[in-house]
């Protein structure tokens, strides 16, 4: 199931909100002794939905996942009982082999078999179908047994609870990779408020225009040039194509955890910002502090840092991180490349660019420099085959038999202010029209506040009714980081 | 706090009121924009429960079947309207593409490649100037509101078809010895209204269409519907809000195939010219783009007025994947069907959709019983032919459960009509041929027996 499913918007979130309240109330009158905050209904109906959500579309690895959260629950456990160091050292590699392994079986086996087929040995590929946000619940799993064994955060007493942060349903399938640490006190003691669920809710319609008005409508430009006969792909279609994917993976994804961060909201949990206007960067290095955030940081505190970060072989340590994080995100070459091109590239602005040329250079100047090397970087991303990446780049550089044609000018014109929107929505608008509101009416906070009221109403109806209406007839509308 | 109650009760009533339109109203059952069934309840086994097939199928059928979904639709194709920029939009490309204007090619040119069976290529001069944009599937809509026209794009190369003259060349083998085998490969609109700007969201037809003409043995006859349809590119021979061509495009096709068939033919004057007003065909459901539903079209027709005619009907019951799985009784019925103004099937006037096989006996007593396998295209030319054959069978390509030896033995065909458009001839072949040996009595691609008897 996927959040812009007309059958997840209105099915199972009513299903859910009813049950949820219906929960919350039975906590409150009959399980509460008034003194302190009982969530167990509330916990049960959400571990029961999430699980609803997860065994929608994987039925039969619903089970993979309830193993592996019973494993971490085990280790986590013992961890947090050892006083001795060596012994949670030992758990903690214990659960960590575990976890990793669990990925490396039902992720990378079919390409290490790939790989080792390829070079001669004689073994059968096995057929593994990747589970549905295996990449994001293991690496949930992997920032609990870690924060436990750093005594970042206590253990969990309750199987039920650990469940509930694996597998809750906003984040399960394409993240936020939410910390153990982040979360850990509001999973038993959480409070929403009026405001706390309006800005859930206007978070959560964010992300669906996001999504459904924005990523969905520019997803039919980058296919018309991206998956049809790429031979025969021009050089103007190679770079609106490419523009296309750009804003179309910003959108689907930070469109996505808009919507998670919102539903997280609604129920009393904040999960972290995952995105801050990537777009607007001078730079790769800061492009990927506004980047899928939570994936960032996850590497820098579970990888970098461990490996000895800036402190001994620093340049090792970065390619080895943007290869891996490269590897996250798919197991193929091409991900691979594409994690080595960025560290390539921040080795680069690290002991070069930043330091000599960034001082003496136009911002505007190096955002062009920018936006340049992240345009290249999504056609490593969304070809898969050699092949076809050198077609791409050979005509991006011109090397197509046909160099402009009506097909691009139409890809323009036709979708002329879909552009516009995406290049608008890539900067902070919001900010800045509240900055400006704000200018405007002075000290008349009443004034103000209505503004921003009537705005976010006509805002949240408007985009509620657009995407209402571009999901029905809508045939494929899959978000593109739930492959991962 | 006040505020964001307002903002939530606000927000709250209007996805209620979604709410409840989506789960409680009653669910669309068929898409008149898109001309299709919509997505049923899928029904839950073991399999296809385990396999998370059911759940997909039942998300599939909630965004398939919803209430008012050709509101909905249409709305979204209002928004993707409004996306593009107007500014350098040609007031000029008003077009009227029927408009008569001077031939495309002389009368005389046309005559001699019909003879010679060489067949030139088609310059089009009527919309090569014409403003053009590229729609959902890759759909190319041209013109302005009223006069709209949708292309859908042909992506064959110069190779296609050669199956499909193979499967002409295996029934030349198998029923040569009793009737004329006689291959027909239908072009589309794109090839003759295509404006240059937009050539290379397509590719040309006549490649595939000589290609499949080269690969027929000798003693199979090709018909050449690309020249007719040439000549006459300046009349109304597609419709320009469909996929389909116009029944008058048909009608010229009709004409050389009587000809090179050595039947009589009678011209128009023999016909009376109905006509269905404010017809809108497929292309809007399938281009996405509302400026096609903004222009309606006139759908001609023509019914034979001197010759007598009776149609008998087997129709097939087919599941919701289009799989026959069984038959009615056979009954007698009109062969034209009248559709009211503004209704969106009129393309459905000959013998009122596909799936079925129709027997048309006419008072042409000449000895001579034509066979038509045939797509949807080919539903609008048995209509011109009752002056030219006596009984016409008509059977659509993918519905059809008996064995086709002990057809046309038994109903002593003396010309076999394959009819394919383009886009089916290029890789299109072994759906025909399948038939010749196919025990009678398959459906589903299962031999009658535990299959459903015939209901009235």
């Amino acid at each position: 199931m996927v959040f812009s499913d007309l059958f997840f918007l209105f099915v199972f979130i009513p299903a859910f909100a009813l049950c949820y309240l219906l929960a919350t109330y039975i906590d409150k009158k009959y399980l509460s002794d008034g003194l302190k905050q009982v969530n167990t209904c509330k916990n049960w109906t959400l571990v029961a939905y999430s699980l609803i959500f997860y065994a929608w579309g994987e039925p039969v690895y619903v089970f993979l996942m309830l193993f592996s959260v019973l494993v971490n629950f085990f280790v986590g456990r013992f961890i947090d009982s050892q006083q001795e160091q060596k012994k949670r050292k030992t758990a903690l590699v214990i659960g960590l082999v575990c976890n990793i392994g669990i990925i490396a079986i039902f992720k990378y086996l079919g390409f290490l078999s790939q790989i080792l087929i390829d070079m001669g040995v004689p073994i059968t590929k096995p057929n593994i179908a990747l589970p549905i946000g295996i990449s994001f619940y293991t690496f949930q799993s992997i920032s609990y047994l870690v924060d436990v064994y750093r005594k970042v955060s206590p253990a969990q007493r309750r199987f039920r609870d650990l469940l509930l942060y694996i597998s809750m349903f906003p984040q399960l399938i394409a993240g936020p990779i939410v910390r153990y640490q982040t979360i850990a006190s509001e999973i038993n003691n959480r409070h929403v408020t009026a405001e706390d669920f309006a800005e859930g809710a206007f978070r959560f319609l964010i992300g669906l225009g996001k999504k459904v008005i924005i990523a969905n409508q520019l997803s039919l430009v980058s296919t018309q040039f991206l998956q049809n006969e790429i031979g025969s792909l021009s050089t103007s279609g190679a770079w609106i194509g490419i523009a296309a994917f750009m804003f179309q993976i910003y959108f689907d994804f930070s469109g996505y955890s808009d919507m998670a961060i919102g539903m997280g909201h609604c129920m009393g949990f904040h999960f972290l910002e995952n995105f801050d206007h990537p777009y607007c960067s001078a730079s790769v290095t800061e492009f990927w502090r506004r980047w899928h955030m939570s994936l960032g940081s996850f590497f820098r505190d579970y990888v970098y840092i461990p490996m000895g970060g800036n402190r001994r072989h620093q340049m090792l340590n970065i390619i080895f991180v943007w290869a891996l994080t490269g590897l996250w995100h798919g197991a193929c070459w091409n991900f691979i490349l594409w994690g080595l091109y960025f560290g390539l590239v921040l080795v680069i602005e690290k002991y070069v660019i930043l330091p000599y040329i960034q001082p003496k250079c136009p911002k505007f100047l190096m955002h062009i420099y920018f936006l340049f090397i992240i345009f290249l970087s999504w056609v490593l991303f969304y070809f898969t085959d050699f092949t076809q990446i050198k077609t791409a780049y050979t005509a991006l550089f011109g090397g197509a038999a046909v160099k402009v044609d009506f097909i691009s000018k139409a890809a323009i014109f036709d979708h002329f202010w879909m552009w516009i929107a995406a290049i608008l929505f890539s900067m902070p608008m919001r900010r800045w029209a509240a900055n400006l509101t704000t200018r405007l009416t002075g000290s008349n906070k009443a004034l103000e506040q209505n503004i921003f009221l009537i705005a976010r109403i006509v805002t949240s109806v408007v985009i509620l009714v657009l995407s209402v209406a571009l999901l029905v007839g809508a045939t494929n509308n899959p978000f593109l980081y739930t492959r991962f | 706090m006040k505020r964001s109650y307002i903002y939530l009760i606000t927000v709250i009533a209007v996805y209620a009121a979604f709410v409840i339109v989506f789960d409680f109203f009653p669910r669309s059952t068929f898409s008149e924009l898109e001309k299709r069934e919509l997505a049923t309840f899928p029904k839950p086994t073991t399999k296809n429960v385990a396999s998370g097939q059911f759940t997909k199928n039942v998300s599939q059928w909630f965004s398939d079947s919803e209430p008012y979904r050709d509101k909905f639709m249409s709305m979204s194709m209002i928004f993707g309207d409004n996306l593009k920029l107007r500014l350098f939009e040609n007031p000029q490309s008003n077009i009227k593409f029927h408009a008569a204007t001077d031939d495309a090619a002389t009368a005389n040119d046309m005559e001699m490649e019909m003879e010679t069976g060489e067949i030139e290529g088609y310059d089009n001069k009527l919309t090569a100037n014409a403003n053009a944009k590229i729609a959902n599937k890759g759909i190319i809509v041209m013109g302005e509101v009223p006069n709209v026209r949708a292309l859908m794009a042909f992506f064959g190369g110069p190779n296609g078809g050669a199956n499909y003259a193979k499967a002409c060349n295996e029934y030349n083998r198998v029923f040569g010895h009793q009737a004329k085998i006689y291959c027909l490969v239908i072009p589309t609109a794109v090839e003759f209204y295509c404006p240059d700007a937009a050539k290379s969201a397509t590719k040309p037809e006549l490649p595939t269409i000589k290609n499949t003409h080269s690969k027929l043995n000798d003693s199979v006859i090709a018909v050449n519907a690309y020249t007719p349809l040439a000549k006459h590119a300046n009349e109304n021979i597609f419709l320009r809000t469909d996929h389909h061509w116009a029944p008058l495009g048909a009608y010229y096709v009709a004409q050389e195939f009587a000809r090179v068939a050595n039947v009589p033919f009678r011209d128009l004057s023999s016909y009376e010219e109905k006509v269905v007003h404010g017809y809108v065909g497929s292309m809007y459901g399938y281009s996405h783009d509302i400026s096609v539903k903004n222009s309606p079209e006139d759908f001609y027709y023509h019914i034979p007025k001197d010759v007598t005619y009776t149609t008998t009907y087997l129709k097939y019951n087919i599941d919701q994947n289009y799989k026959v799985i069984g038959e009615k009784a056979p009954y007698s019925g009109q062969y034209f069907i009248k559709y009211p103004d503004g209704s969106g099937g009129a393309y459905c006037t000959f013998m009122g959709g596909d799936s079925k096989i129709t027997h048309v006996h006419t008072s042409t007593a000449n000895g001579r019983r034509l066979l038509i396998i045939k797509d949807s295209f080919g539903n609008a030319i048995p209509g011109y032919l009752f002056y030219s054959f006596e009984d016409i069978h008509i059977i659509d390509y993918r519905y059809f459960a008996k064995n086709l030896k002990k057809y046309v033995e038994d109903n002593k065909i003396t010309d076999i009509l394959l009819s394919a458009v383009i886009s089916r001839a290029y890789g299109g072949g072994n759906d025909i041929i399948k038939y010749i040996n196919q025990p009678e009595g398959t459906y589903n691609g299962l031999v009658k027996g535990s299959q459903p008897k015939a209901t009235k």
